[in-house]
């Protein structure tokens, strides 16, 4: 009895730092998936200096670890001579986000280009032949079966991404590791450890679950 | 007038030459079947008749308007106009497998507006059922045989009501005991005088259904004529190998 309240207590602690990791990953996915469907279909564009741009943008955020992003984006960016000052960012949680969210852009970008580029040229013609317009074709036939094809990576980067949010930490913000560290130090015991691994864990079957049925839904 | 009019038409794949100026006409309820060794290049002809293909000369003519003149193409809003007339079924059916068999043949006639949904959707429902699948509405592609996913698709052409139905090898993928299904709904479209253009391997349904016989080999036109003709007389050395190499 006595023991289970002292967990309690630690969860109860841990539970704002949870919300925080929570946080950040639900922005990270609302933004980052759209935007990297933009970003591959600018790449895919026939506009060559623009998919040569956007070569570049994946090729940075791809070949650089993520933690020097964020370091970047909440350090250096105010740095830069002229524009700096207008691109300070007054939180550390928003600069960790906007690292996030152009990092996993440019990995989710490439997911989809591989489920686009999956597709058969057999639909393309398809629908041509039946008079059905680019933009429609890109609508109605490319995307829900690129969405169908990338599920399963999408799933993986998803949950990958879920324990990338503990990186943030490095930047200061109060997440579920750094509210864990914190417990870590006061109480010289590893308990909060392994609570916030079973939180983790938990976390990342919730979603693998919700993307087998995902994948169940909208087979074909 | 002509249903297609194709004159002098060529085409290259970089060094290689695929049409060498090839020519055909179509009359309205015209059944013609294509023949030739794998390489003649009847699909190229066939799929650069509905613009599958870009030629590099020579035009084309759909029920009296230009598609393309001396390897010039018409305007984009043009060629949508005038291509709305043909159909194409492909070897590969080609169904969209994320969406059911209603949805497949009432995906285009909705975003074309051709009618209201429900006149479009009793229509799917009349279509499939000419072709003997009204009870797969809700199946998906996946959940069909490939002579039924055939049949699905020519359903699909069958929705925008087309002056013409180009066949690009329809049964070529498909396993012997299948075939019949598909050749017996073409060949009702024949007697329904659908005029069609028909690439395949398929004598008997040249031989049984088809008006003209159109042999080509290495990129032109070596002989045409009735089945009678070619499956009894062809004058052409190649021709005949040919004909005789399938017929036995």
């Amino acid at each position: 009895m006595e023991s289970s309240n002292w967990v309690f207590e630690m969860l109860k602690q841990m539970g704002p730092g949870c919300l925080i990791t929570l946080k950040l990953f639900v922005i990270t996915i609302v933004l980052s998936i759209p935007l990297g469907l933009i970003v591959t279909f600018l790449y895919m564009s026939k506009n060559k200096p623009l998919s040569k741009a956007i070569g570049g943008f994946i090729l940075l955020m791809r070949g650089t670890p993520l933690l020097l992003q964020m370091f970047f984006v909440w350090f250096a960016l105010p740095m830069i001579p002229y524009v700096g000052e207008y691109l300070e960012l007054k939180d550390r949680f928003v600069a960790g986000a906007v690292a996030f969210v152009l990092n996993y852009a440019a990995y989710f970008a490439e997911i989809f280009r591989g489920g686009i580029l999956a597709i058969d040229k057999g639909q393309y013609e398809a629908s041509k032949v039946l008079g059905i317009s680019e933009l429609n074709t890109k609508i109605r036939i490319v995307l829900p079966q690129m969405f169908r094809t990338v599920l399963p990576s999408v799933a993986n980067e998803t949950i990958i991404l879920l324990k990338d949010t503990a990186l943030i930490s490095s930047l200061g913000v109060a997440d579920l590791l750094n509210e864990t560290n914190k417990i870590v130090n006061r109480t010289t015991n590893i308990t909060a450890y392994v609570l916030a691994a079973i939180l983790y864990l938990v976390l990342s079957y919730v979603l693998s679950v919700v993307f087998k049925k995902l994948e169940k839904k909208f087979s074909f | 007038m002509y249903e297609i009019e194709a004159i002098n038409v060529k085409k290259s794949f970089g060094n290689l030459e695929v049409l060498k100026g090839v020519s055909l006409n179509v009359k309205k309820g015209d059944v013609i079947a294509i023949l030739g060794p794998s390489g003649s290049g009847k699909s190229t002809f066939l799929r650069s008749l509905i613009d599958l293909e870009e030629v590099d000369e020579g035009s084309i003519k759909v029920c009296g308007e230009s598609l393309c003149e001396n390897g010039k193409y018409v305007s984009k809003k043009e060629k949508n106009r005038i291509l709305s007339k043909m159909g194409m079924v492909f070897q590969h059916f080609n169904l969209f497998p994320h969406l059911n068999i209603k949805e497949n043949l009432m995906l285009s006639p909705l975003l074309n507006k051709q009618a209201s949904k429900k006149e479009i959707e009793e229509l799917a429902f009349e279509t499939l059922k000419t072709v003997g699948l009204e009870d797969k509405m809700l199946a998906k592609p996946s959940e069909l045989s490939g002579g039924q996913k055939q049949r699905v698709a020519i359903a699909r052409a069958l929705m925008r009501k087309p002056e013409i139905i180009l066949f690009d090898e329809p049964t070529s993928a498909l396993d012997p005991e299948l075939t019949g299904e598909v050749l017996s709904v073409m060949s009702m479209l024949a007697k329904e005088g659908v005029t069609m253009v028909v690439v395949t391997h398929e004598m008997g349904f040249a031989r049984e259904v088809a008006n003209e016989i159109v042999f080509m080999h290495n990129g032109v036109v070596l002989e045409k004529g009735s089945p009678e003709e070619m499956f009894n007389g062809a004058k052409n050395e190649v021709t005949k190998a040919f004909l005789n190499s399938v017929l036995k």
